[in-house]
């Protein structure tokens, strides 16, 4: 098993765990659940599953030991006068603040050493070779387990929600280990939170008719994303990153579009089979994408695309930042200083920063990743710092910013920036997206579309007008969407004939247009390699 | 309301199986050329044959298809024989090629080329290859792009007939100083349990058309070894089959490893083919009795082709 698209998973393993859901009594559904996902993790890292197994133990015991800690306190409390409470609630919040430190720090050490090492050793390396010192480092290299990025910030977000009295922590360790391993969020997420899933997943929901097609055509949708649009644009996107000094500048922001795509379309079609998938066992698993490319501007776009993380970091890193003292004080000073717009601006954006930092790391070890982050860091703190400045000339030369007009320029706009990072993104490397960069701003020419020269690089004309048609699907359903509606339930509301007509016509669009099969490469999934 | 339910799915499953079907049509390839579409046309030129003429039906993958020289061994000994050999091939894909071949041909020897019995394979490619099967949609999905208008409603006609008969011809020379591959041992090279039903039922099925099923392991340095050579043994006791390892016979098939493959031992080149096949020929006319066709008028186009085989020796 190698995906949510394959035919293992599609074929026997949903059917199969689906069908024994429904056999099992309700209240042993979530050991069956938790059997198949830690087959599920099995069968595609094997005994890598030995570091989920880790981190799950690490996170029950830490857990438990917090909740230990609370009760102490808690009796303490009842016990002893007004007067005293305040320091018996500092003691102990010290007592939790160490253990909770340390299993975090466990938790990330644990994927900073497996992801990051080679990377610190190549950069560490390279300094060496600059100051032309004859040391020779052994660069270590580590197999990544399925899904580790995904999992250990789950894992962190369970710890500091029982640190910090949100939940109770689980003491079924069978139970704790299906959050963290659930088969359907373990390789591209989202991020869940314990208290949106452990109901869904302990209670053993009954399977509703309705639900079950929602999540059909759900994965349908998700796998006309994938099979026809992103795996269909990979062999021209390969070849326009592999060898872009080939290419004039039209051509490789042509690439860097179609690899925006490309990405939105694979990494949203996931979310679609993955919530698709919960759905047909009744679960509510969260969006992770909302229309993105409707955003006016990139802090807007973080709100939309890969919502889960922007959450996670938004409640872990930025508001932790934003409320710890020193920035508090900072905030208060710099506000006297600069007034109400820049003076919180300027302690906001040092855990902006922090945010987009780790957002970088998070994505991978490379320093276009870094740059990526820093880069939606930049443009998200230039925005803010120009706000102002925007805002005036707005007013002075009548610009109607409720204008249908104004919102298109800010969608496009907007729409530019992300092509620009992802370009970066995907780029093997830092100075390779650089050089792409250069090559769009210097060299920029539309002669490869003139000349047919786009179409011998993969896809042939047919291919792109499938591609066309595809995501014009996409957009119109994302426009109906945008609008407050929903597609599948105003489907369900028509006559059977038409219905069953549209699910004939997308299952035999899928089958034939789909890029699979002879001659393609499917993506392999971008995300779960982070 | 779970009857409504249960019965509208049977519907709705009835309703695809028929899309799904009625798509199969149209893409499946209506002539077994390449223009039409049709996938290994080498293999597939079995097809354009005359119905019942082919004696020797050879299965297996690139070994099988680089060895065996049909219009050597018709030349030597007039019997009919058609290599449907592909690149990699897995057991199910030769089994798909015997059902295929069995529809209009009687064959009255079925060789099996044992490397594809070490080809391994995983369950769900079987389960891939069933719906490729019953659903060509799955296969000949990409024929979209060059449909013809015959693909709608037209009836399927095979007229292509390849002269090789499934042989790759290659007169490539790259040698190999690898002599001593077939060193005595009694190590026993594991065959899996997949590939050992298949031979099962690829031994059932032709017995079942009154076709001798055998074992043939043709010359390859790269590919073959002793272990291997006393698996496929047990395998041809356990099943009851002929088998025979043409790496042993290097008296009777004086294989030049310096000149008769085309890539180090991997596969032999025409040189190498023709000594294989010439001993192939004998050895199976006399070992099964097989008849020679060349004065016969309905093989007369066998004639032809040799003769343009012939040619596109002598042009290489």
């Amino acid at each position: 098993m190698s995906s949510y698209f394959s035919i293992e998973y599609l074929a026997l393993f949903l059917p199969a765990v689906f069908i024994f859901y429904n056999l099992m009594p309700k209240k042993y559904r979530w050991l069956l659940l938790l059997l198949a996902s830690y087959l599920f993790f099995w069968l595609i890292s094997g005994k890598l599953i030995l570091y989920l197994i880790s981190a799950t133990c690490i996170v029950y015991i830490i857990a438990l030991h917090l909740e230990k800690i609370q009760s102490q306190r808690n009796q303490l409390l009842e016990k002893k006068e007004r007067s005293e409470r305040k320091a018996i609630r500092i003691f102990y919040q010290k007592k939790q603040r160490k253990l909770v430190t340390a299993g975090v720090l466990i938790l990330i050490g644990i994927l900073a050493v497996l992801k990051y090492s080679g990377f610190i050793g190549i950069n560490i390396q390279s300094i060496f070779s600059l100051l032309h010192l004859p040391i020779t480092i052994q660069i270590p290299s580590f197999v990544l387990p399925i899904g580790i990025s995904f999992y250990t910030l789950q894992a962190v977000s369970y710890l500091l929600d029982v640190y910090r009295e949100k939940i109770k922590p689980e003491w079924n360790f069978g139970k704790l280990a299906l959050y963290m391993s659930f088969f359907l969020t373990i390789i591209e997420g989202p991020i869940c939170r314990y208290s949106d899933m452990s109901i869904q997943l302990y209670e053993g929901r009954k399977v509703s008719w309705n639900q079950f097609l929602y999540g059909m055509q759900r994965i349908l949708y998700g796998l006309m994303k994938k099979i026809v649009i992103a795996d269909r644009l990979n062999l021209f996107i390969k070849t326009i990153f592999h060898d872009y000094n080939s290419y004039d500048g039209g051509m490789i922001a042509f690439g860097a579009l179609l690899y925006t795509c490309q990405l939105y379309m694979e990494f949203s079609g996931t979310m679609d089979i993955v919530i698709g998938s919960g759905e047909i066992f009744s679960f509510k698993i969260l969006e992770n994408f909302r229309q993105p490319f409707f955003s006016k501007t990139i802090s807007e776009f973080w709100q939309r695309w890969h919502i889960s993380l922007g959450l996670w970091f938004k409640d872990y890193i930025f508001y932790p930042l934003s409320m710890s003292d020193p920035l508090k004080k900072m905030t208060s000073w710099a506000r006297k200083k600069f007034g109400n717009h820049y003076g919180p601006l300027m302690s906001g954006s040092i855990a902006l920063f922090c945010v987009w930092l780790a957002n970088g790391f998070w994505h991978g070890s490379g320093w276009n990743y870094i740059f990526f982050g820093l880069y939606h860091f930049t443009l998200i703190l230039g925005g803010n710092l120009i706000e102002p400045v925007s805002n005036r000339l707005c007013s002075y030369f009548k610009i109607k910013r409720e204008s249908i007009l104004y919102h298109f320029f800010q969608i496009v706009r907007t729409g530019i920036l992300v092509v620009i990072g992802e370009l970066f993104f995907r780029a093997q490397g830092l100075r390779a997206g650089i050089h792409m960069f250069i090559k769009i701003c210097t060299n920029f020419s539309l002669v490869s579309f003139t000349d047919s020269t786009v179409f011998s690089i993969g896809m042939d004309r047919q291919d792109f007008i499938i591609v066309v048609i595809a995501v014009m699907t996409v957009f119109v359903i994302s426009i109906i969407k945008e609008k407050g509606l929903s597609v599948r339930e105003h489907i369900s509301k028509e006559p059977i004939v038409l219905r069953w007509s549209l699910y004939y016509m997308l299952i035999l669009f899928i089958v034939v247009f789909g890029a699979y099969g002879t001659g393609y490469v499917p993506v392999d999934p971008i995300y779960a390699n982070f | 309301m779970k009857v409504k339910y249960i019965v509208r799915s049977f519907l709705f499953m009835t309703g695809l199986l028929i899309c799904l079907g009625t798509a199969s049509i149209v893409v499946f390839p209506k002539n077994n050329t390449m223009e039409f579409g049709m996938r290994d046309v080498n293999a597939n030129g079995i097809l354009g044959e005359n119905d019942n003429t082919i004696d020797v039906l050879v299965l297996g993958d690139s070994e099988s298809y680089s060895s065996i020289s049909p219009m050597t061994i018709w030349n030597e000994t007039g019997i009919t024989s058609y290599v449907c050999g592909t690149s990699a091939q897995q057991l199910y894909e030769s089994m798909n090629f015997l059902k295929q071949a069995l529809q209009n041909q009687k064959p009255k020897i079925v060789i099996l080329e044992t490397n594809a019995i070490y080809r391994n394979f995983s369950p769900v490619k079987m389960i891939e290859n069933g719906f490729n099967q019953l659903f060509p949609i799955f296969q000949y999905h990409n024929r979209w792009k060059s449909i013809l208008p015959v693909d709608f409603g037209g009836s399927i006609e095979y007229t292509w007939r390849d002269d090789l008969k499934g042989f790759k011809y290659s007169n490539k020379i790259e040698g190999t100083n690898a002599q001593d591959y077939m060193s005595k041992t009694d190590k026993i090279a594991e065959i899996s349990e997949l590939n050992r039903q298949y031979v099962k039922e690829m031994a059932k099925l032709c017995e079942e058309n009154d076709a001798k099923f055998i074992l043939v392991s043709t010359p390859s340095t790269v590919n073959w070894n002793y272990a291997r050579h006393n698996g496929i043994c047990l395998l041809a006791d356990e099943y009851e089959l002929d088998y025979y390892d043409l790496n042993l016979l290097s008296k009777e098939i004086l294989i030049d490893w310096s000149q008769d493959t085309r890539d180090k031992g991997d596969h032999l080149n025409y040189y190498g083919a023709f000594k294989v096949s010439k001993y192939l020929a004998h050895f199976l006319k006399e070992k099964y009795a097989l008849s020679d066709h060349r004065q016969e008028k309905e093989y007369q186009s066998w004639n032809e082709s040799y003769q343009r085989y012939q040619t596109i020796i002598a042009q290489n």
